[in-house]
């Protein structure tokens, strides 16, 4: 398949330097070709750029003091003003700092564990006992995180919390430790509370994934004395790879933007530092505070990071796996 | 038409939507059209008999606070209401936190506005962009009893001395609203008073050594540590609990995060008066020898009412309504010496509390739109529920239902009684009771109507009666009725000029708001940290708290709020403000 | 295969299947409580809830915050529309996501760098809060039930998992099709789309929570239309949460909101009403990416 993607590709690459006459040509032929290959995307595409693209307009707003009173014509046209307002924030680079933070500490963790965690499940013998794992493993995705902070913080409470009060009776402290005090674990209990929430909601793609792997490929193996680890090594992990790198492409893409539900509610006045994300900040200095021209200056800034994350991961992983999106 | 590129492709999808978009957007302006033309001829009709007009008629309305029980008027008394005066609210309210700001925003945007609108803070949007009706002459020709009850704080209603019309009425606070009870102040257990034998508390310092007494004496309640002193500082509550004391306990009122000079006007944050620091200093003090909760700082609201639920807290400084949950688990578990006393406790007896300087009516209220159908029958409408029926179908409820004459004298029934304590959510959504009082103004509790009967249903009476044995026992140790009568009254100090603060709206362009949310994430951040900190580091991590504020721009930001407070006062009291 | 599998079964082999359930059943157990504790803190006499220390079993046994939500008009008619708007959101997003991911697989598609790229841009930027809502307000969906399904159709992330799936299948499937001389969208009708069920049925799981999640739009848009709102969006009434709330200064909003403040026990009841019904559909769903169960379909 990778063999005739790169043919075709070349063929591709060939058509544009020939005379325009043929190109038309070609293209209407292909067009006919391929019509319904058209017909089953065009629409879509339509659809998209009605819904996704045309509201980009908006990006106008990181150039004007928007104020929803005044109608297009009627705003104020100030420049670049609200990217120099942004860049000039002291407390932007600390928020971009803990938001990369979380996100790559995310991105490492959080990737990873769903693919063992689906790849592993996958290995057990009794359908109802993987069914039973698999149901109950995504039902914190539906916990919303308002009540998952609150069962973290009093799992990790100096006051009779389950974390310090085992601590202290296998003799590893003395003493109770304040943990979400504590700036330098913030990033850490995120991290951990997320991959506890979403374990096994990431982990369903990486399932369905592998259900599509040749069953006859793992026969094969186990004539040849395989044991289970190398069967994983050897046909899960190639079997799903193209879903990982997809998902990879896309997570990284995502990098900046992480949303602040969690860290909201996990947070408290002693880690501030260290808990406040990018979304939050524009939030809370934007259109909470009726800054839409700043909120949009600041999405605009994390589109187009995103883009660049996206294109660069895109890149990367063509050329290194042949494995891409784009 | 040439197939050459994909930009070609893009651009003829780019015609075809913008034709699409196109088409949807002037079909949208042909029927907003139609429908305002429609709309004058109604007006037109409506206002030459608008006198005793009960034709059906709806009105359109938004509400920035969550409203739950709200059932499109199809409770008890939304079906009198509409009965006698022909009109059905249909209302949209906020949802979740509240505020309305986003819909706001995009009504804004759009000019999709509906008739009538509680907008809150958002007001001032909604005047700029010239979608609010000044009511001045539509209260002035039709509406009497607004008019009444509003009597001297027409003025408050004025939007500003620039611009003195009236955009909106207060409706979210009744008028002359008397307060029967103080619910704030420094918390201390019954049981704790009662074992010292009900000691003076005045200050902090009293405050203080009761609360160790009691922790040295008793280190363990039900088998777990006894908590001398805890707080809550979890997400705003930390103003309730922990920065508001600062200025209570120190002689001012309540202002929001300022405080005004009352000769001068100026404001600055509350925080930088220098007997503040010295608050501080004393919960600094506490937390470094014990008696402060050393979770106080990290816990979330639920394990905060848990520790008060269990009994074992001994002091508090808050407000009622803030650890009302708590205190509600105690009593239902009978332990009612648990609960807790309000003491006036300021920092030293030079200071007198401010609870309860009256600052006037002063609120968000009710707006009508330009968009609003007609506006003379809505006025009309508001009217008819500010008259002395409508206050009393809004409160009481309706004669023989939820209410009887007796001898001239409204009586709630027994059974009636019992369903608004015990199944208060329920009762109100299907009476209606209470539910359409912010939509007009509204006399206050300890008002009395022309029959001598309050037109609200609580009154002193019901105070004491709701106390519970062990509350009483302490009250009358201390020759007090209610915990108000330990509190300095109303008639100890001069209304504030000003209003309350916290109403006044600020501007929202320029740099105020921006230097605000940077003071207030500092002080967040900084307050914790002081109190923490180890007694001879407070004064430098005060000090560094104090000059960061002004860095990130507290001054300017505080000549902004006083030249408006100067303004306000000026509005409201008709005096000339250098 | 289980007896083959039996007897080839070393020391190792069971070591190694030891391990794994005591790993998956401390999963188990992990991420079985929060829901538990959801569950039983909804059953437990709300007043007492405030005491703290509930964990997988109520103290107070009580239905009576179900009750109480149960009570609040309007939920019958937005079960019936978050209903509906799951299925038909469902039901499109399967199809455009099913389409375009075929389309995309196929390495000879023309324009598929151009279409590809172009949808992958649109998980990055949104043009935000205001111009969202003038385009929906040009396109007259504003109190329609259309608001809910059609803006979301075309989902760039659904496409992408879905085509990484038909990367993974046999190309020569569809190369003999096509010599049997079947058309692209027949290929894509008779031989992707049964071969995709797995995928499929994870795609249709992601939308419908989706779907069944949503509030936001229904608040923005429809709102003051009784007769379109969603379960969800009912239940945020109920729901007045002061969480986040954090830019209030002023004391009176603040003591009128705490009054509004829904106890714990009926936002866990709250929970447990919202999730349930999606949970329904889970096991229809979950057959086809458990494996085990669709040995063979390769083949056929």
């Amino acid at each position: 398949m990778e063999t005739l993607s790169a043919k075709n590709e070349s063929n591709f690459l060939s058509v544009t330097p020939s005379p325009p006459k043929k190109r038309k040509k070609g293209f209407w032929q292909i067009l006919v070709q391929q019509k319904y290959l058209y017909l089953m995307s065009l629409p879509f595409v339509i659809w998209c750029f009605v819904f996704n693209y045309l509201p980009i307009w908006g990006w106008t707003m990181a150039f004007q003091n928007y104020k929803p009173s005044r109608s297009f014509g009627e705003q104020e046209w100030v420049g670049f003003k609200q990217f120099i307002d942004l860049f000039q924030d002291e407390r932007f680079y600390l928020v971009l700092r803990n938001t990369l933070a979380m996100s790559l500490m995310g991105l490492v963790f959080g990737f990873v564990v769903p693919i063992f965690f689906a790849v592993f499940l996958n290995e057990l013998k009794g359908t109802i006992f993987k069914r039973t794992v698999q149901t109950v493993s995504y039902l914190p995705h539906f916990v919303s995180w308002v009540v998952v902070g609150g069962i973290i913080t009093k799992m990790l409470s100096v006051d009779g919390g389950i974390v310090n009060e085992l601590l202290l009776t296998i003799g590893v402290i003395n003493e109770p430790i304040q943990f979400m005090a504590q700036g330098k674990w913030f990033w850490g209990i995120v991290t951990g509370a997320d991959i506890w929430k979403e374990t096994g909601w990431n982990a369903i793609i990486y399932l369905a994934a592998i259900t599509g792997i040749d069953k006859e490929l793992y026969e094969a193996a186990r004539v040849d004395g395989a044991g289970r680890l190398r069967q994983i090594w050897n046909i899960t992990l190639p079997g799903i790879r193209t879903t990982i790198s997809v998902l990879l492409i896309m997570s990284i893409g995502h990098l900046i933007g992480i949303g602040f539900e969690k860290q909201f509610q996990l947070q408290n006045s002693l880690v501030l530092d260290y808990s406040e994300v990018l979304d939050l900040y524009a939030l809370n200095y934007g259109i909470k505070i009726s800054r839409f021209s700043y909120g949009t200056a600041i999405s605009m800034f994390t589109s187009v990071v995103s883009v660049i994350l996206l294109l660069t991961a895109n890149g990367i992983m063509k050329k290194t796996t042949k494995e891409s999106i784009m | 038409m040439k197939w050459k590129t994909p930009k070609t492709f893009a651009a003829l999808l780019l015609a075809t939507t913008l034709l699409i978009g196109g088409c949807g957007n002037s079909g949208n302006n042909a029927s907003s059209n139609t429908g305002s033309t429609g709309n004058t001829g109604n007006n037109a009709e409506n206002s030459q008999n608008a006198a005793e007009d009960t034709s059906p008629i709806t009105f359109t309305f938004f509400g920035a606070d969550a409203s739950p029980n709200w059932n499109n008027m199809q409770d008890e008394v939304g079906k009198v209401i509409t009965e006698k005066t022909g009109v059905t609210i249909q209302a949209e309210y906020d949802v979740g936190s509240g505020g309305g700001e986003q819909k706001i925003a995009l009504m804004t945007a759009s000019g999709d506005v509906p008739d009538f609108i509680f907008a809150k803070g958002s007001l001032s949007k909604l005047v700029d962009a010239g979608l609010i009706m000044d009511m001045t002459d539509l209260i002035e020709k039709h509406a009497p009893n607004i008019k009444k009850i509003l009597g001297d704080n027409m003025n408050r209603m004025k939007y500003s001395n620039e611009d003195p019309s009236i955009y909106q009425i207060t409706t979210n606070m009744g008028v002359d609203q008397q307060s029967f009870d103080a619910t704030g102040g420094f918390e201390i257990q019954q049981r704790v008073l009662k074992e010292f034998g009900y000691p003076e508390i005045r200050t902090v310092k009293d405050f203080e050594d009761i609360l160790r007494k009691y922790k040295e004496k008793y280190p363990e309640t039900d088998g777990q540590p006894t908590i001398p002193l805890t707080l809550n500082a979890d997400d705003w509550k930390i103003m309730i609990t922990v920065t508001n004391p600062a200025f209570l306990t120190t002689g001012a009122p309540d202002d929001g995060e300022y405080y005004v000079n009352p000769e001068t006007y100026e404001a600055q944050l509350h925080y930088k008066r220098p007997e503040e620091k010295e608050y501080f200093r004393w919960l600094n003090h506490m937390y470094n020898e014990g008696l402060l909760d050393k979770e106080t700082f990290v816990q979330k609201d639920d394990q905060y009412k848990a520790k008060i639920a269990s009994g074992r807290v001994l002091g508090l400084i808050s407000q009622e309504w803030e650890y009302q949950d708590g205190e509600n688990a105690l009593k239902a578990a009978g332990k009612d010496e648990y609960t807790y006393a309000h003491f006036p406790v300021t920092l030293n007896e030079d200071y007198v509390d401010h609870s309860f300087q009256s600052a006037g009516l002063d609120g968000s209220g009710i707006a009508i739109t330009t968009a609003c159908k007609d506006p003379v029958r809505l006025i009309k409408f508001l009217d008819w529920l500010a008259s002395d029926e409508g206050q009393v179908l809004m409160n009481w409820g309706i004669e023989g239902k939820h209410y009887n004459v007796e001898n001239g004298v409204r009586v709630v029934p027994q059974e009636i009684q019992d369903r608004k304590v015990n199944d208060a959510n329920n009762f109100n959504k299907e009476s209606g009771i209470s539910l359409y009082r912010a939509f007009t103004v509204y006399y206050g509790d300890g008002v009395k109507d022309p029959s001598g009967n309050y037109y609200t249903t609580n009154f002193p009476e019901q105070i004491v009666a709701g106390y519970t044995e062990a509350e009483k026992e302490t009250l009358a140790a201390y020759g007090a009725t209610t915990w108000k009568d330990l509190f300095p009254q109303e008639s100890d100090f001069e209304p504030k000029e000003w209003g309350a603060l916290y109403n006044m709206p600020v501007p929202t362009d320029g740099d105020y708001q921006v230097i605000y949310q940077k003071t207030q994430d500092i002080i967040r951040k900084r307050i914790p940290e002081a109190v923490l900190a180890k007694p001879d580091q407070f004064d430098k991590v005060f000090d560094d708290f104090l000059a960061e504020l002004d860095k990130a721009g507290a001054k300017e930001m505080e000549a902004e709020y006083t030249a408006l407070v100067k303004k306000r006062v000026s509005l409201f009291t008709g005096k000339d403000v250098q | 295969m289980a007896a083959s599998k039996a007897f080839n079964a070393t020391r190792s082999e069971k070591v190694f299947d030891l391990i794994n359930v005591i790993l998956m059943t401390v999963i188990l157990i992990v991420t079985l409580y929060p829901f538990l504790n959801v569950l039983a803190i909804s059953l437990n006499d709300s007043t007492d809830t405030v005491r703290g220390g509930i964990y997988l079993w109520p103290r107070e046994f009580t239905l009576e915050n179900y009750r109480t939500i149960f009570n609040y008009t309007g939920l019958i008619q937005g079960f019936k529309i978050s209903v509906l708007r799951t299925i038909v959101g469902t039901i499109f997003g399967l199809i455009s996501s099913s389409m375009l991911a075929y389309t995309l697989s196929r390495p000879d598609f023309r324009s598929r760098k151009f279409v590809s790229t172009f949808l992958a841009l649109t998980m990055y930027f949104s043009g935000g809060l205001v111009p969202g809502y003038m385009l929906m307000r040009n396109l007259d969906l504003i109190g329609t039930f259309w608001i809910y399904v059609l803006p979301g159709i075309v989902s760039a992330f659904n496409v992408f998992i879905i085509r990484s799936f038909i990367d993974g299948l046999p190309y020569a499937l569809q190369e003999s099709a096509k010599l049997d001389g079947a058309n692209d969208f027949t290929i894509y009708y008779r031989v992707i789309l049964p071969l995709c069920k797995p995928v499929l049925a994870t795609i249709a799981l992601f939308l419908a929570v989706g779907q069944w999640n949503s509030w936001f739009d229904t608040y923005l848009y429809n709102g003051n239309k009784p007769h379109l709102t969603t379960l969800q969006y009912e239940l945020m009434k109920v729901l007045a949460s002061t969480n986040q709330g954090s830019g209030m200064v002023n004391a009176n909003d603040m003591a009128n909101l705490m009054a509004q403040v829904s106890p714990e026990s009926i936002k866990m009841a709250i929970t447990i009403v919202v999730t349930l019904p999606i949970l329904l559909v889970y096991p229809f769903l979950q057959r086809y990416f458990v494996s085990g169960m669709t040995l063979g379909a390769v083949k056929a």
